[in-house]
């Protein structure tokens, strides 16, 4: 037992960071309804990895950059075009094409870009860790400074537009901040199951509370037993981590699906 | 003479090729009480909001009090209409009546905002309700905590869309009862034509264009000339009854 807490104590410290995340962004995302934009955000920044990996840059800062230009695209398009959704699914599958054809034009590259896609918790290295920190960081200012516009946003857009809030700059500062979350939870997670996991605890969390301030503090404790949950099961079978948490995941919505329904 | 509240010049407003609303002028005064009622679809809802300043006129303009409506903002409480879409979110009563008192540089509430929240709580008989998940409220309810937010700035203007579509007839009686109190301009959209007509000073029909009905007089002035008086009455009320 206490050999295996060494052996994760950087994914637990990872799970801690990436939990405090997914109770403020996850929660920002579903009653917002941006799972589709954050799913656009995520594959297309594979546009970043691939762009970091030609260039040599780091990884973290490639994929930085390209998700936020990203989140600034379709923070604008979403705000002034009308038939934003075929948009938004064309730079999903943009970002993801310029990233496979980057990696496929770097001589000798040969690392498992499968890492990037499902990724692996137990490889996070202490340097995302820094990352992961000064992101949850700026979430909680952000959702301290905001809680009641961004709440009087989700809850009625015109009303809050006639109150004077700013919700053109708060789209998009959102969208920005999905795209830092997003980018934190490139190793450990994967592009493409991060959606999922920043998605079930939240939803679950929304039936049994009755202030947003209560719905990210329960999706936040979801999320960190989840991760807790699937370490320990990929640990006694010697399988994916991150398979496990979003199969854990998918089994904790399963069971909770009928709850709370109205 | 009291003053213009709200001053509708020749305005037309399209969303798309096709015209919703055309060449409509009409002026409201100040503390006057307008029912405004017609078919689905007949661009009632598109009015408010061009009083509002949500949209913008495609010809024609809108003054409020003199000015542009995204001037006249604060001065303007809005309960809109079909609101019930958000009902998952995790709200009490309580946060949603205080969004009222939200402004652009306002980011926390402040003892005021909580003194105006028991007021209008009180003056609306909700107060038991503002800890109350907004899903766990009936129709009735929800529309008066609706009200109460837009209340609780105690606008000058007060504009409401439909708010007792879906409340029982008892809630209905008495979301009314209380308008007819209040002491402020009021453009409420309604369909209930019956509740409606008491208290309320003139009743325009929109379907496109406006029809303005006295509602002292029972005089009604069709534009298009091909209505008589009762025709145009027993027009609105069927499409209200529809
Ligand atoms: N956002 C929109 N985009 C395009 N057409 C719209 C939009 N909103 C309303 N319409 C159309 O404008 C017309 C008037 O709608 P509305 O003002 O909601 O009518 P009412 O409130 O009287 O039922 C309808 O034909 C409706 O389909
Ligand atoms: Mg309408």
């Amino acid at each position: 037992m206490l050999e295996a807490l060494s052996f994760f104590s950087n994914s637990l410290i990872a799970s801690a960071l990436l939990s405090v995340a997914v109770a403020i962004i996850g929660s920002l995302m579903l009653v917002n309804r941006y799972n589709y934009l954050a799913a656009a955000i995520a594959h297309g920044s594979y546009g970043g990895i691939g762009l970091a990996i030609y260039f040599g840059l780091p990884i973290l800062l490639g994929a930085t950059l390209f998700a936020l230009i990203l989140a600034l695209v379709l923070a604008y398009i979403t705000l002034k075009e009308s038939r934003h959704d075929i948009l938004i699914s064309l730079l999903w599958a943009v970002g993801m094409s310029v990233g496979i054809i980057f990696v496929d034009l770097t001589p000798g590259y040969h690392t498992d870009l499968l890492a990037y896609l499902f990724g692996d918790i137990l490889m996070v290295p202490s340097t995302d860790l820094i990352y992961m920190g000064a992101v949850d960081l700026l979430l909680v200012l952000f959702i301290t400074l905001f809680y009641h516009h961004l709440l009087a946003i989700a809850y009625d857009r015109e009303f809050a537009i006639l109150r004077g809030v700013r919700v053109g700059f708060l789209h998009t500062t959102t969208l920005l901040m999905v795209a830092l979350t997003i980018v934190m939870s490139i190793r450990s997670i994967g592009l493409i199951l991060v959606i999922a996991l920043f998605s079930v605890p939240p939803y679950i969390a929304e039936k049994f509370t009755s202030s947003f301030r209560s719905m990210m503090m329960l999706s936040g404790i979801i999320a960190l037993g989840l991760f807790v949950l699937g370490l320990w099961i990929a640990y006694l079978f010697d399988i994916s981590a991150s398979a496990s948490i979003i199969l854990c995941a998918g089994a904790l919505f399963l069971i909770t699906y009928h709850k709370g329904r109205r | 003479m009291p003053s213009v509240a709200v001053d509708i010049r020749h305005l037309s407003f399209r969303y798309d090729e096709e015209y919703v609303l055309e060449d409509i002028t009409a002026q409201i005064y100040d503390r006057e009480y307008i029912a405004i009622i017609g078919p689905n679809g007949g661009g009632k809802s598109t009015l408010l909001k061009l009083i509002l300043g949500l949209l913008r006129p495609t010809k024609g303009e809108i003054l409020i009090y003199g000015q542009p409506p995204e001037k006249k903002r604060t001065i303007i409480g809005y309960l809109p209409q079909n609101i019930n879409f958000n009902l998952d979110i995790p709200l009490t009563a309580k946060t949603i009546i205080l969004q009222g008192r939200l402004s652009r540089n306002k980011l926390f509430y402040d003892p005021q905002d909580y003194e105006a929240l028991e007021s209008v709580a009180h003056k609306l008989k909700i107060s038991h309700l503002l800890h109350t998940k907004i899903s766990h409220l009936s129709g009735g309810e929800r529309q008066k905590v609706l009200l109460a937010r837009a209340l609780v700035t105690e606008p000058k203007l007060l504009v409401l869309d439909e708010p007792t579509a879906s409340v029982d007839l008892g809630a209905q009686k008495e979301i009314y009862a209380i308008l007819k109190e209040l002491d402020m301009t009021k453009i409420v959209v309604s369909h209930d034509i019956n509740i409606i007509l008491e208290g309320v000073d003139r009743v325009f029909y929109i379907n496109r264009k406006l029809f303005i009905h006295d509602n002292i007089e029972l005089k009604i002035t069709p534009r298009e000339g091909h209505f008589c008086e009762m025709e145009l009455f027993e027009e609105l009320k069927r499409s209200c009854d529809a």
